[in-house]
C-alpha cells in the first residue's frame, strides 16, 4: 500500500533529515516508527501525507507516486488518510460532534452521511454520550479520542499518528493504543510514531527504528530497543 | 457547488465579518466613501457630457444688434445674413420679445427682473438657424463681420469650455479614486488577514482532512466581496439621495439647465458601483490569501 524507494530529505536550511530510506508497508499493517528526538520520524510521516516532499526518491501510495501529484490532487490523497497529532488539534468553539462532523463537512459529504457516521465513530472511540460536550470540558485522553474519531470518520485506508500519546499519561496512552488496534483489526493500515518504549514493547508490532535519518532496524514484532 | 456548501461559506463569512467588528466597519466605510466619491464624479461627468451633447446639437446663433439702428439698417443686416450659405431660417427678435422670453425661462425666479422697473437692457436681434451644427462656426464668423451687429452668442464655444472642464474633472477624479480604491483594498486585505489568523487552526485541520484549496479560500473571498458589497450598497443609497436632492436644487434655482433625470442613471450607476465594490473586496481578500493563506 505504501512504498518508499530511496527517499532522502534535506530541508532548505541544509539539515539532512532522512537519507536513502526504503520501506514497504503492506495494507493492514500496524507499524511503529521509533527513534530519538530529531531522528526524522515526523519528516517520514509528513512525506506520506505530502506535507513535505522528498528531495529525491519515490513514495508510492496506492500504486501512485505521490511525489508527482499536482497541488490540487493532494486533498484527494488525504481523503484516504486519517491524521492524528500529539496536540489533538480540535476546534474549541465546536462540540465533539461538530468537530468530527467538520471533517466530513469540508469534503462536502451529504448531511445524511454525516448524521449516520459521526455517532458511529464516536461510539467506536467510547464517546457515544459526549457529542454535545466541548473539547475544553474533556480530559486529554478524551480529546485525543475525538481526534481519532475525526481521523477515521471518512473510512480511511490508512491512519497516521505522530506521537499521539505524547501528552497523555501511561494508562490513557494504552487506551489510545487499544483503539488503534481495533481500527487496525478492521483492516486499516496504522502508522504510529512514538517515543514510548513501554507501549512499543508491549504491543508486539512491526517497528522501524530511525537513527539520524537512516533506518537502523525494521523488525516484525519488534521492541523499542533504546533507553532514552 | 452544493447548496449546503454555499450555506457554510456564507455562514463563515458573516461570522468573520461580525467577529472582526471594527475592522469590518472600517472596510465598509472606506469602500462606501470611495464609491460615493466615484459615483459623484461619474454623475458630474455624465451630466457635463449630456450638457455638451445638448449644446452641440444646437444650430441656433443669437445675433444682437447695436442700439439705435434704424429700421432700414436692421432690414439691411437681415438681408445680408439671409444671403449666407447654410442658412435655414432667420427671425427678428425685438427687445420686448427678448425680455418676454427671458421671463419665461426664469419661471418662478422672474421676480429678480422686478428691480429693472420699466427699463429693458436687452438689445434687438435675430435668431439665426443654420442647416447643420457644423456650419455654426462659419456662419457666426461671417455674421460677426456684418456692420450693425454688436455681438453674437452660440453654444458651441461653451461646449468647448465644457469639454476642458470635463477632462480636468476626469483626471482629478481618476487620481483620487485610484488612491481611495487602493486604500479600500488595503483595509479589506488587512481585515481578511485577521480572519486568516483567527482561523488558522481550522485551516490546518481542513487541509489535513482533505478540503480542497478552493473550499478553504471561498469563505475568505466571500468575506471580502461582502464587505465590498455592503460599502457599495451604502454608497449607492447615499448617492441616490444626494442626486435627487441635487436635481431638486438645480431645477429650482437654474431652471433651464439640461440635467440628467435620476432614472435611469442611478440604476446603471448602482449596478456599476456594486460591481466595483465587490471587485475591490475580491481583490483585497486575494491579496491577503496570497500572502497569508498557504494552501
Ligand atoms: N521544517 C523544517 N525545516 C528545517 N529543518 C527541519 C524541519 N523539520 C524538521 N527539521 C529537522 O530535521 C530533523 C528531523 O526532524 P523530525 O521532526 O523529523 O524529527 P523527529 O524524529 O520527529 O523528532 P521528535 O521526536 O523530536 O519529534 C531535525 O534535525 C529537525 O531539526
Ligand atoms: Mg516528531
Amino acid at each position: 500500500m505504501i512504498e518508499m524507494i530511496d527517499v532522502s530529505k534535506t530541508y532548505k536550511n541544509g539539515v539532512m533529515a532522512l537519507s536513502d530510506i526504503n520501506i514497504t508497508i503492506p495494507r493492514g499493517d500496524f507499524l511503529f516508527v521509533v527513534g530519538s528526538s530529531g531522528a526524522g520520524k515526523s519528516t517520514l510521516i509528513k512525506m506520506i501525507f505530502r506535507e513535505e516532499l522528498p528531495t529525491s526518491g519515490s513514495i508510492i501510495v496506492n500504486g501512485k507516486n505521490i511525489v508527482h501529484l499536482k497541488e490540487w490532487e493532494v486533498p484527494y490523497l488525504r481523503r484516504n488518510m486519517g491524521i492524528v497529532f500529539q496536540d489533538f488539534r480540535l476546534l474549541p468553539n465546536k462540540t465533539v460532534f461538530e468537530n468530527v462532523a467538520f471533517a466530513l463537512q469540508v469534503i462536502e459529504a451529504p448531511r445524511r452521511e454525516i448524521q449516520k457516521k459521526v455517532p458511529h465513530v464516536l461510539e467506536m472511540v467510547g464517546l457515544g454520550d459526549k457529542g454535545k460536550v466541548y473539547p475544553n470540558q474533556m480530559s486529554g485522553g478524551e480529546q485525543q479520542r475525538v481526534a481519532i474519531a475525526r481521523a477515521i470518520v471518512n473510512n480511511p485506508l490508512l491512519v497516521i499518528a505522530d506521537e499521539p500519546t505524547g501528552n497523555l499519561d501511561p494508562d490513557t496512552s494504552w487506551e489510545i493504543m487499544r483503539i488503534f488496534e481495533q481500527i487496525n483489526k478492521a483492516g486499516t493500515t496504522m502508522i504510529v510514531a512514538t517515543h514510548e518504549k513501554a507501549i512499543v514493547d508491549g504491543m508486539q508490532k512491526r517497528v522501524i527504528a530511525i537513527e539520524q535519518g537512516n533506518i537502523a532496524r525494521d523488525e516484525l514484532k519488534g521492541v523499542y530497543g533504546y533507553e532514552d | 457547488m452544493k447548496i449546503r456548501t454555499l450555506e457554510y461559506f456564507i455562514k463563515e463569512a458573516v461570522g468573520s465579518i461580525r467577529h472582526n467588528g471594527l475592522m469590518s466597519l472600517a472596510s465598509v466605510s472606506t469602500v462606501a466613501l470611495t464609491l460615493l466619491i466615484l459615483g459623484m464624479f461619474l454623475v458630474m461627468v455624465l451630466n457635463l457630457n449630456h450638457m455638451a451633447a445638448a449644446l452641440e446639437s444646437q444650430v441656433q446663433i443669437s445675433v444682437y444688434l447695436q442700439d439705435n439702428l434704424s429700421e432700414q439698417e436692421i432690414a439691411a443686416v437681415k438681408q445680408k445674413i439671409s444671403q449666407l450659405p447654410g442658412l435655414k431660417k432667420i427671425e427678428y427678435v425685438s427687445k420686448d420679445q427678448a425680455l418676454q422670453r427671458f421671463r419665461e425661462q426664469l419661471g418662478e425666479q422672474q421676480t429678480i427682473l422686478n428691480d429693472l422697473g420699466e427699463e429693458n437692457p436687452l438689445p434687438n436681434g435675430f435668431d439665426v438657424i443654420v442647416e447643420h451644427p457644423d456650419q455654426v462656426r462659419e456662419v457666426a464668423q461671417a455674421v460677426s463681420n456684418i456692420k450693425g451687429v454688436e455681438k453674437l452668442r452660440y453654444e458651441k464655444e461653451i461646449v468647448e469650455r465644457l469639454f476642458t472642464i470635463t477632462r480636468m474633472i476626469r483626471t482629478v477624479g481618476l487620481i483620487i479614486i485610484v488612491f481611495l480604491a487602493l486604500a479600500a483594498m488595503f483595509i479589506i486585505s488587512n481585515t481578511i488577514r485577521l480572519t486568516v489568523f483567527a482561523r488558522r487552526r481550522e485551516i490546518g485541520i481542513m487541509k489535513y482532512v482533505g478540503a480542497t484549496d478552493w473550499f478553504i479560500r471561498w469563505p475568505f473571498l466571500l468575506e471580502g466581496v461582502m464587505l465590498g458589497f455592503l460599502g457599495a450598497f451604502i454608497a449607492v443609497l447615499l448617492l441616490t439621495k444626494f442626486y435627487s436632492v441635487f436635481i431638486g436644487y438645480v431645477t429650482e434655482s437654474i431652471a433651464f439647465m439640461p440635467i440628467l433625470p435620476s432614472y435611469p442613471i442611478v440604476i446603471y450607476l448602482g449596478v456599476f458601483l456594486l460591481g466595483v465594490g465587490m471587485t475591490i473586496g475580491a481583490l483585497g481578500s486575494t491579496i491577503s490569501l496570497r500572502r497569508f493563506l498557504h494552501v
